[in-house]
C-alpha cells in the first residue's frame, strides 16, 4: 500500500491542499494485497426471459478494506446457454437451467449460484411496478415536483410512487388534488387520451421541454414507449399491488461504504416480494446523494467519489425510500498513532476515525475538562477557588471523582431538570394557574432528582390521565393542542420521529403516511375538549367519549401502532398505556433516549438533528448507537449511568484544538466543538463571573406562593412563562411553546445588549460584586487579571495576554476602574467565554 | 428531478406565470378573472415601487367591521360621507371620513381562525397555525427582502406585548425559518414618562477613549481562542457588534427613538396614549429609515367587544383609532411620505353579525373589513361587498395573501415568491386561499 503524508479532509477549505497531494498518489491496488473475493449475492434467481441482474465483485484486502471489483474481474458462466454477460457483473437471462457465475482477479476466485427460470413466462403487468418505477426514476414524483403534498401544476403524484392507486386515479381519470379533502378539486381531466395515445398530457408534457420541470425523457425512449403501450392497451392498473408479487421490502447493498479516491463501487438495489422472490432494481431507481459535491452516482448505481468527506446515497424505489452511507477517504496516514480506548463509546469512534484516517485531539487539559464537565452537568461555572484546587490535585482519579461529585450535586438536577423541562415543555397552563405549572414541572424535575428510570418517566408521561402533574393536557390557551398534536409530541420526544408533516399528507422524505399518524392519534381519543376552548382534559370513566376522526375521510380512526398492529379491543379503556409499552418496547426508544443525551453532551447527535429518526437520516455510528441503547437497557434506563459513561469516554475528554488531520471533522468526533451556552446558563455564567446575583422575580399574575424567588435563584430554576428576563429573551432562550430547536443564533439585540445592557454594565460595575471585592482589597492588575481569567475562561492567562492587558491597563493610571471593567467585559463577551467547548 | 437537494431552487419557479394560466381551468376561473390576472405586468417590466416602508397599525381583538368600516342595518350606528366619493363609514370615525381619499377599505377580507391567537398567526404570518412548523410574520418578511437603512433595525414592534395580550405570540414578530436577524425590535411603552429604548444609550463613564479600549482588550482575550476554533456564529456576532456600536453611537438613530423631539402638539394630536405614541413612533422610524414599523398599543384583545359592544367602540376604540391614525395620514401627506409608506390597519378578524346577550359581538373570519392605503395603493376605494348583514362575503372575496401581495407589489418584492424551509417545505411568502400564492388587488395598484 502506498503510503504518503495524507490525511482525510472533509472540508472544502482544506481542498486545494488535498488536492495538492493527490497528484502522487497511484491508484492500483496491488494485488499481493488482496485477502479474498466474493460475489455478491451468493445466491440469485432471474425469472422472465431477458430479465437481468447485476453482481458486484468485492475483494478483501489486509489493510481491512473492501473494494468494488466488478469491472476489474474476469466473469464467466459455466454454461453459456443460461444466459449473455453483457457488462460486467450484468446476467441476462436466456433459457432455464442452473449455472455458477465466477469471476477471476488476481489469482482468486469466487463464484454465485444462480437459478434461471424462464418458463414463467413474462411477469403480469402491474401500474405500481411498472409505470410507478418510470415514474419514480424520471423523478415525476419528487417532493420538489409531483411528488410535494399538493401536486405541481395541477398533477398530484404520490412521493415514490408510494400509493399507486390514487396516483392512477390522478393519471387516468383526471383532477386536481386537496389537501385535508377526499375530493377532487375542478373538473376531472384525463391525463391519457385513449383514443390518441399519443397525445396523452402524462406522454406529452414530460417530452416538452416548455414543461414546468423540463423535459424527463424523449419520444421514442424506452420509457415513452412503455408508457404509449400501456395506454394503447387501455391503460389497465393491472395486477393488484397486495397481490401475489408486491414489493415487500426495498434494501440496498452495501448499506455503509469508504471509497478511496481512486475507487468506484456499483450499488445494489434489491426488492424483496410478497412470493418471496427478490427483484434486482439496480437500474430502475434513483440515486440522490445528500452531498453531491462529494460523490456522483451514475443511472445505474455506481459510486463515483468527487472529493473526500462523508454524505448518503438516498435511493427511492418502488413506494421505498432506502439510503446508504458513504465515506470518501484519501490514503493513510503514514504514523497514525495508537490511540487507546478507555471504554466502548471510544472502540467506535476510534475505530471510524481510523477508518477516514483522521486523527484524534489529544485528551483535554484538566482546564479545559473542568469547565467543560461543569458546564454540561451542572450548566454552571465552577468558582475561581474549585479551579485552583482541581488544577493543582494530582490525584490520578481526580477526573472521575469531580464527575461523581457532579452527578451527586444539586446543580446536575437544576441543569439536567432545566433541559428536560425545556424538551417536555414545562410552560404556562390555560387557567394561568401557577401552581399546575409548578406541579408539572415539579414532576420533570423531581424525576431527574431521583433518578427516576427513563421507561418510568416514559410511562407516566405518556400515559398520563386526568389532573395529574405528568397529564398536562391542559394547554395554554394558545397552543390548542389537540390529541394529534399531544400524540406528535410524545412520538418526538421519546421515539425521535418527526410524524406531524404526515398529519395533513404524507410525509416527504418518508414511508410514513398520514394513516399512520391517524392510527397513532387515536390512541389519544380519550381526550374531552372543554366547551370549545381547545383545551384538552383526559376522561379515564369514558369509552371513546370523543373519537379522533380521520380529515380526509372523516372516518373514526381506531388506534393501530406504527407497525400496523391494532389496539386489542379490551385495552380500549386506557390505550396509551399500552402504547407507552409499545414504545418502550421498540428499539427506537433507547435509541432515541441515548442520542438526545450524547446531543446534550456533544453539540451533534449520532442521528441528527435529535428527534429526526428515519431511514433517509442514518445515524454517523449506527454500531455506537446500538450498543448505547443496549447499554442504557441493560443498566435500567439509568439517565445518570448514561451520562457517566458518555463523560469517563476518551471522546468526550478530547480537548478541542485541532491537529493536521482533523480541523474540518465536525461529524466524526474527533475533538471537542464550541457549543453556544443556552440563554440560562450564559446569564448564570454571567451572574457567579461577576460575583452578582441576578435579582429575578416573577410576573404579577404568577400568584404562586412566594412572588420573589429565593435569593441566589439561578436562571435555570426559572420557568420562562413565570420569569421575565430581557437577557435570556435577547439570548432566545426557549420559551416552551414549541420544541427545542437547537441552540441561541447570534442577533443584533444581543451585541446592542452587551455594549448597553444592564447585565454587562451593571453587574461589572456593582459594589460588592468580584471587581469591586478585589479593588477594594487593594488586588494589584495582574492579580485581577488572573482572577477574572480563572472565573470566566477556567484557565489562567497566557503571558501574552497577561502583558497585553498589562501595558493597556498601564496607560490608564486616571481611569484604572473603569478600565479594568472594560476588561472583564471583554471576557465576558469573547467567543470562548460564550461557548461550552 | 434534476434537483435532489430538498432547499433547491425549484425548477418550475422559474416557470411560474407559466404554469399559473396553465393551471386556471382547473381552477376554474371565469375568464373575466383570467383576464384581469393576465394583465398584471410581469414585476421585470414595471415602474420602480413607490413604497418603501410599512406601517401596521394592529387592532387587537378582532374589529367590529359592522359598526366601523361596513356599516350595515344591524349596527347601532349610522354612516357619514366621507372625503371619498360614495365611501361611507361609520359615525364613531369623524376625523377619518376626512382621510379616505388616502385609505381604501377591503369590505371582502375571508379567513378562517375563529380564536385570537390562530387568527393572529394567520393575519400576521398568512398561514393558518401549523403544529409543525412555524411561518415567518409579515415584518420579517419585508425586512428580508428589503434589509436595513441608516443603521438602523428595519423591524420594530412598539409597544412590547405583555403576557396577557394575544399579539404576544412568536409568529406575530418573529421570523421563524428566516433566521433571527429578521425578528423585530420590540420597544416599551413610548406613552410612559421614562420611555427609553433599551441597550441604545451607553452608561457616562464609557467614553470613546474607553469604546476603543474595550475593542481592544476583546481583540487580545478573543486571539488565543479564535486562533483554532473558525465558527461562522463567531464571525457573525463580530459584524453584529460592530453594527450595534455604530447604532448607539448614531445621532440620527437616537432621535429617531426620541419623542421628545416632537412638539406638544404633535404629540397631544395622535392622542397621549399607548396607542397614539407608538403610531407617532412608528412615524418617526418610517421617516428615519425603519422598513416596518407594527404599532400594537391597543391591549389585552382591547377590540374583543363580546359584551357592551356599542359603549365600548364609541367610547374607548374608535376614538384612539380615529385619532391616531387620521393624525399619520395627515403627517405622512405633509411630509410627502405617504406616497412611500404603506399604512395598514387591522385585527385579526370580524365580528358576529348578530348582537348577542351581552350587547356584544363575538369573532368572525367568514367576512371582515381592513382598511390600507399609502406607497402607492390608490385611496378612497371600496373593495368588495359584504351580503346585507355583513356576514358572508357577496363580491370579490380577498384572501390576506391577497393583501400581503399588494403590500409586496408597493414595495418591489415579487410576490409570487416561495421560500424553502430547512426541511425542504415551500412556503409562500403571499400565502392566499387554497395555500397558492395571493394576488395583489389590481384596483389597488
Amino acid at each position: 500500500m502506498m503510503l504518503k503524508t495524507s490525511h482525510l479532509v472533509v472540508f472544502a477549505f482544506s481542498w486545494l491542499a488535498w488536492a495538492a497531494s493527490m497528484v502522487q498518489a497511484e491508484t492500483g491496488i496491488e494485488s499481493e494485497q488482496l485477502v479474498s473475493l466474493a460475489i455478491v449475492p451468493a445466491e440469485a434467481t432471474l425469472s422472465g426471459k431477458g430479465e437481468s441482474r447485476q453482481f458486484v465483485l468485492i475483494g478483501t484486502y489486509l489493510d481491512g478494506f473492501t473494494r468494488d471489483l466488478t469491472t476489474r474481474g474476469n466473469w464467466e458462466l459455466s454454461n453459456p446457454d443460461v444466459g449473455d454477460l453483457p457488462t460486467s457483473g450484468t446476467l441476462a437471462a436466456r433459457s432455464t437451467g442452473n449455472v455458477t457465475l465466477t469471476a477471476q482477479f488476481a489469482g482468486h476466485t469466487a463464484s454465485s449460484s444462480v437459478q434461471v427460470n424462464v418458463s414463467d413466462g413474462e411477469r403480469p403487468f402491474s401500474f405500481q411496478r411498472d409505470i410507478g418505477a418510470i415514474l419514480t426514476k424520471r423523478g415525476c414524483n419528487t417532493t420538489d415536483c409531483h411528488g410535494t403534498v399538493k401536486g405541481q401544476g395541477g398533477l398530484k403524484l404520490s412521493s415514490n410512487a408510494l400509493d399507486a392507486k390514487e396516483d392512477y386515479g390522478w393519471i387516468v381519470d383526471g383532477g386536481t388534488f386537496q389537501v385535508l379533502s377526499a375530493e377532487s378539486k375542478g373538473p376531472r381531466i384525463p391525463r391519457v387520451d385513449k383514443k390518441n395515445p399519443e397525445q396523452s398530457l402524462i406522454l406529452t408534457k414530460p417530452t416538452d421541454t416548455d414543461h414546468g420541470g423540463g423535459k424527463r425523457f424523449d419520444i421514442g425512449s424506452s420509457d415513452y414507449l412503455a408508457i404509449l403501450d400501456w395506454i394503447r392497451s387501455g391503460a389497465p392498473y393491472g395486477e393488484n399491488a397486495g397481490g401475489a408479487a408486491a414489493v415487500v421490502k426495498v434494501d440496498v447493498f452495501p448499506p455503509e461504504m469508504v471509497l478511496e479516491m481512486s475507487g468506484q463501487h456499483q450499488l445494489l438495489v434489491t426488492a424483496y416480494l410478497s412470493d418471496g422472490s427478490t427483484q434486482d432494481l439496480s437500474d430502475q431507481v434513483m440515486y440522490v446523494p445528500t452531498d453531491p459535491q462529494v460523490i456522483e452516482v451514475s443511472e445505474t448505481g455506481v459510486v463515483k467519489p468527487l472529493k473526500p468527506g462523508e454524505t448518503s446515497v438516498l435511493i427511492r424505489a418502488a413506494g421505498f425510500a432506502v439510503s446508504t452511507r458513504v465515506g470518501i477517504i484519501q490514503e493513510s496516514v503514514a504514523d497514525y498513532p495508537e490511540v487507546k480506548s478507555w471504554n466502548f463509546i471510544d472502540r467506535f469512534i476510534l475505530a471510524k476515525l481510523r477508518k477516514f484516517n483522521i486523527v484524534p485531539s489529544e485528551v483535554s487539559s484538566d482546564a479545559e475538562f473542568l469547565r467543560r464537565i461543569c458546564l454540561d452537568l451542572a450548566g454552571t461555572l465552577p468558582p475561581p477557588e474549585r479551579t485552583r484546587e482541581f488544577l493543582s490535585s494530582t490525584d490520578p482519579d481526580k477526573r472521575n471523582q469531580l464527575i461523581e461529585s457532579l452527578l451527586q450535586s444539586p446543580e446536575y438536577v437544576d441543569y439536567w431538570g432545566f433541559l428536560f423541562s425545556d424538551l417536555m415543555r414545562a410552560t404556562f397552563v390555560a387557567s394561568n394557574n401557577a401552581a399546575m405549572t409548578q406541579a408539572y414541572e415539579d414532576w420533570v424535575v423531581n424525576s431527574i432528582a431521583a433518578n427516576k428510570p427513563y421507561d418510568q418517566m416514559a410511562r407516566e408521561k405518556i400515559a398520563a390521565t386526568g389532573y395529574s402533574a405528568p397529564a398536562r393536557n391542559l394547554q395554554y390557551v394558545g397552543e390548542s393542542l389537540a390529541p394529534e398534536q399531544i400524540m406528535a409530541e410524545h412520538v418526538r420526544i421519546f421515539w425521535g420521529k418527526r410524524l406531524d408533516c404526515a398529519q395533513c399528507h404524507n410525509h416527504p422524505f418518508e414511508i410514513w403516511t398520514q394513516n399512520q399518524f391517524w392510527g397513532l392519534a387515536a390512541y389519544y381519543g380519550g381526550l374531552e375538549e372543554l366547551r370549545g376552548s381547545k383545551v384538552f382534559f383526559d376522561r379515564l370513566d369514558r369509552d371513546w367519549g370523543k373519537p379522533v376522526a380521520h380529515p380526509r375521510t372523516g372516518e373514526k380512526v381506531r388506534p393501530v401502532f406504527f407497525d400496523g398492529t391494532p389496539l386489542p379491543a379490551e385495552e380500549h379503556l386506557s390505550p396509551r398505556s399500552r402504547l407507552a409499552e409499545q414504545i418502550i418496547a421498540s428499539p427506537e426508544f433507547a435509541e432515541t433516549a441515548v442520542n438526545r443525551v450524547w446531543g446534550y453532551l456533544f453539540g451533534r447527535a449520532i442521528v441528527d438533528p435529535v428527534d429526526d429518526f428515519r431511514a433517509t437520516n442514518p445515524p454517523t455510528h449506527p454500531e455506537l448507537l446500538d450498543a448505547l441503547a443496549k447499554d442504557f437497557r441493560a443498566h435500567g434506563y439509568d439517565l445518570k449511568q448514561l451520562i457517566r459513561t458518555i463523560v469517563q469516554s476518551r471522546t468526550y475528554q478530547l480537548s478541542g484544538s485541532p491537529n493536521d488531520t482533523n480541523g474540518g471533522d465536525r461529524i466524526n468526533y474527533s475533538r471537542a466543538l464550541p457549543r453556544p451556552m443556552e440563554a440560562a446558563v450564559m446569564l448564570d455564567a454571567i451572574s457567579s463571573a461577576t460575583g452578582v446575583e441576578e435579582h429575578f422575580k416573577y410576573h404579577a399574575m404568577a400568584g404562586g406562593p412566594n412572588q420573589v424567588p429565593a435569593p441566589g435563584a439561578r436562571a435555570i430554576q426559572m420557568n420562562p412563562d413565570l420569569c421575565p428576563s430581557q437577557f435570556m429573551d435577547v439570548y432566545g432562550r426557549s420559551m416552551r411553546k414549541q420544541a427545542p430547536v437547537g441552540p441561541p443564533e447570534p442577533t443584533l439585540a444581543q451585541t446592542l445588549h452587551m455594549w448597553a445592557g444592564q447585565t454587562y454594565t451593571a453587574k461589572i460595575a456593582e459594589k460588592g460584586g468580584r471587581l469591586d471585592t478585589l479593588l477594594a482589597n487593594g488586588a494589584a492588575d495582574a492579580a485581577i487579571i488572573d482572577e477574572f481569567y480563572l472565573a470566566t475562561l477556567i484557565r489562567p492567562p497566557t503571558h501574552e495576554e497577561q502583558s497585553q492587558l498589562l501595558s493597556i491597563l498601564a496607560r490608564r493610571p486616571d481611569r484604572r476602574e473603569q478600565t479594568l471593567q472594560g476588561f472583564v467585559w471583554a471576557l465576558l463577551c469573547s467567543a470562548e467565554f460564550a461557548t461550552n467547548h | 428531478m434534476n434537483s435532489q437537494t430538498p432547499n433547491c431552487g425549484c425548477p418550475h419557479r422559474s416557470r411560474r406565470s407559466f404554469l399559473r394560466a396553465g393551471s386556471l381551468s382547473f381552477l376554474g376561473l371565469t375568464l373575466a378573472d383570467y383576464l384581469r390576472y393576465s394583465a398584471t405586468p410581469a414585476l421585470a417590466s414595471e415602474t420602480p415601487p413607490k413604497a418603501g416602508a410599512v406601517i401596521l397599525l394592529w387592532l387587537e381583538g378582532g374589529v367590529s367591521h359592522l359598526d366601523t368600516w361596513d356599516v350595515k342595518a344591524n349596527s347601532g350606528f349610522r354612516t357619514i360621507p366621507t372625503n371619498a366619493a360614495g365611501v361611507r363609514i361609520s359615525e364613531i370615525l369623524p376625523r377619518m371620513s376626512q382621510h379616505m381619499d388616502k385609505m381604501s377599505i377591503i369590505r371582502s377580507m375571508k379567513t378562517f381562525e375563529r380564536n385570537h391567537p390562530q387568527g393572529t398567526i394567520e393575519t400576521q404570518t398568512g398561514h393558518r397555525p401549523n403544529p409543525a412548523m412555524k411561518f415567518p410574520s409579515l415584518g420579517s418578511i419585508v425586512s428580508k427582502e428589503l434589509g436595513g437603512r441608516n443603521d438602523l433595525p428595519p423591524y420594530v414592534v412598539v409597544p412590547t406585548p405583555s403576557e396577557n395580550d394575544f399579539f404576544n405570540y412568536e409568529e406575530a414578530y418573529k421570523a421563524a425559518f428566516l433566521g433571527p436577524q429578521y425578528d423585530s425590535m420590540i420597544l416599551p411603552d413610548p406613552s410612559q414618562p421614562d420611555f427609553a429604548v433599551p441597550d441604545l444609550s451607553l452608561p457616562k463613564s464609557i467614553t470613546t477613549e474607553a469604546i476603543e479600549d474595550r475593542r481592544t482588550m476583546l481583540s487580545i482575550v478573543d486571539k488565543h481562542y479564535r486562533s483554532r476554533e473558525h465558527d461562522a456564529r463567531f464571525s457573525k456576532m463580530d459584524e453584529f457588534r460592530e453594527t450595534a456600536l455604530q447604532m448607539i453611537l448614531s445621532p440620527d438613530v437616537k432621535k429617531a427613538f426620541d419623542l421628545s423631539q416632537e412638539s406638544e402638539e404633535t404629540r397631544d394630536r395622535y392622542g397621549r396614549d399607548r396607542v397614539g405614541q407608538s403610531v407617532l413612533l412608528a412615524r418617526r422610524l418610517v421617516e428615519a429609515g425603519c422598513r416596518f414599523v407594527t404599532a400594537a398599543g391597543y391591549r389585552h384583545g382591547e377590540w374583543d367587544t363580546h359584551g357592551k359592544n356599542e359603549e365600548r367602540l364609541r367610547d374607548k376604540l374608535a376614538p384612539r383609532l380615529d385619532q391616531s391614525l387620521s393624525a399619520l395620514l395627515e403627517d405622512l401627506q405633509q411630509r410627502n411620505l405617504l406616497e412611500s409608506t404603506v399604512v395598514i390597519a387591522t385585527g385579526e378578524f370580524g365580528r358576529t353579525p348578530e348582537i348577542n346577550p351581552g350587547r356584544g359581538r363575538d369573532h368572525w373570519p367568514d367576512c371582515w373589513s381592513l382598511v390600507m392605503g399609502g406607497g402607492g395603493i390608490q385611496g378612497g376605494r371600496v373593495i368588495g361587498a359584504s351580503d346585507e348583514r355583513g356576514a358572508y362575503v357577496a363580491e370579490r372575496p380577498v384572501s390576506i395573501g391577497d393583501v400581503y401581495a399588494t403590500i409586496y407589489k408597493a414595495l418591489g418584492i415579487d410576490w409570487a415568491k416561495s421560500y424553502i424551509t430547512p426541511i425542504g417545505r415551500p412556503v409562500y411568502i403571499a400565502n392566499g386561499f387554497d395555500d397558492q400564492a395571493g394576488s395583489p388587488i389590481a384596483e389597488l395598484i
